[in-house]
C-alpha cells in the first residue's frame, strides 16, 4: 500500500471506529450531575439568546446612528376597499425598497402588526419621500396609489409611518404619511 | 538512490497533505452548509410567496423555463413527490427563468402542477441562487440550509434524492 494511501485509511479507521463505539454504548441513566449539567447548558443558552440581542442592537446602533436614522413603516386599519401586494418606497428619486406582501404578511397587518419596511440613513435637511401601494381595490381591480411627504431630517432619528385605512364615506382606500419625532 | 529516498519523502508529505485536507473537510462539512438566500416573487396565480415563510418545512427549489428540455420532466416528477410527501411537511416551489410569464403558465398549466410556480422574470433570484443551468434543483432543509442541488435527474439520481428528501424529512 502507497504511504499517502495509508495516511488517509487510518484516520479515516479510526474515525470509524469511535463513531461505532459512540453509537453503541448504551444511553446513561440520567443522575443529578446531568441534570445540573442540563441546567447549565440552558442557562449558557439564555445567554446566548441575551448576548445576540445585545450585539444585534449594538449593530443597529453602529450602522444606524440616531443623528442620521430615519426609518420608514407599514401599518394596515381594516382593509375592506383594498387588498395590499406591495409597496415601493423612494426618497429623493431614489428607489430605497420595493417589498412584496405574502397573505400571511397582510393578515399580520390587518391584526395590528407594523412592518419596518426600511431603515437606512439621511443628512440632516429636507427630503422628499414617495411610496406607491400596489393592489386589488373593491370589485378585484388592479390599483396603483402614490403618496408624497417631504421630510425635514433634523439631528435626532426620524420615524415615518405609511398608514392604509379605509375611508367609509367615500368608499375608498386612504393612504397616509405619518412623520413620529 | 538519493532520487528514490525523495520520491519517497515526497509521497509521504502529499500523503500527509491529502489525509489533513480530507480530515479538515469532514470536521467543516456542516459549517460550510449555506443559508438558503431568502426572495419573495409573485405566482402565476398572483399570489406572493416568500421562501421563509416555509421554515420548518423542507423545500424543493426548482429553477426553470419554459425553453429548456429537461424541465417540463422534473416539474412532473416533483407534483408527484408532492403529493406524496406533502402530509410529512415537504413543500415546492417552482421559480421560472421566462421572459414571458405567460409561457410560464401556459406549460405549468400543461404540465398539471399544484405548487406555486413563481416568476422572475428579473432572474434576481437566480442570480442569487447561481442558477447558471436548468433545470437546477435544490433540496432545503426545516432550518432553511441548501443540503442538496442537482441538475436534471436520471433514474439512479432519483434515487440517490429520494433518500436525501426522506433523511431530511425524518430529521
Amino acid at each position: 500500500m502507497r504511504p499517502w494511501i495509508k495516511a488517509i485509511a487510518i484516520p479515516l479507521a479510526t474515525l470509524l471506529v469511535l463513531a461505532t463505539a459512540r453509537a453503541e454504548e448504551p444511553a446513561p441513566p440520567p443522575t443529578p450531575e446531568r441534570s445540573t449539567l442540563d441546567a447549565e447548558v440552558q442557562e449558557l443558552r439564555r445567554e446566548v439568546v441575551d448576548l445576540n440581542r445585545d450585539l444585534f442592537m449594538l449593530e443597529e446602533d453602529l450602522l444606524f446612528p440616531a443623528s442620521t436614522q430615519i426609518a420608514v413603516f407599514v401599518s394596515m386599519d381594516v382593509g375592506t376597499f383594498f387588498d395590499l401586494d406591495s409597496v415601493q418606497i423612494r426618497i429623493d428619486d431614489k428607489e430605497v425598497a420595493n417589498y412584496l406582501y405574502t397573505t400571511r404578511e397582510r393578515e399580520a397587518l390587518l391584526r395590528g402588526g407594523v412592518h419596518r419596511i426600511w431603515v437606512g440613513n439621511m443628512k440632516a435637511g429636507e427630503h422628499e419621500l414617495v411610496a406607491f401601494f400596489t393592489g386589488k381595490g373593491t370589485h378585484e381591480r388592479d390599483y396603483r396609489r402614490g403618496a408624497t411627504q417631504t421630510i425635514e431630517k433634523g439631528v435626532g432619528a426620524k420615524y415615518v409611518e405609511l398608514r392604509i385605512s379605509d375611508r367609509l364615506r367615500k368608499l375608498q382606500p386612504e393612504f397616509v404619511v405619518r412623520v413620529w419625532e | 538512490m538519493n532520487n528514490i529516498q525523495d520520491s519517497t519523502q515526497d509521497d509521504r508529505r502529499a500523503g500527509r497533505l491529502v489525509a489533513a485536507i480530507a480530515v479538515l473537510i469532514m470536521i467543516a462539512a456542516p459549517v460550510m452548509a449555506t443559508t438558503a438566500p431568502d426572495f419573495a416573487l409573485r405566482s402565476v396565480s398572483g399570489s406572493n410567496h416568500r421562501l421563509s415563510e416555509h421554515r420548518g418545512e423542507v423545500v424543493a427549489l426548482l429553477f426553470w423555463a419554459s425553453w429548456c428540455g429537461d424541465c417540463r420532466r422534473e416539474l412532473e416528477r416533483f407534483e408527484r413527490l408532492r403529493a406524496t410527501y406533502a402530509p410529512a411537511g415537504f413543500a415546492v416551489l417552482a421559480v421560472s427563468l421566462d421572459d414571458e410569464p405567460a409561457s410560464a403558465a401556459a406549460l405549468a398549466a400543461a404540465a398539471g402542477i399544484n405548487y406555486p410556480v413563481l416568476l422572475d422574470s428579473a432572474k434576481k433570484v437566480g442570480r442569487a441562487y447561481q442558477a447558471d443551468e436548468l433545470p437546477l434543483i435544490l433540496l432545503i432543509d426545516r432550518n432553511g440550509v441548501i443540503r442538496a442541488r442537482h441538475d436534471a435527474l436520471d433514474e439512479r439520481e432519483e434515487r440517490g434524492l429520494l433518500v436525501q428528501l426522506r433523511d431530511l424529512i425524518d430529521e
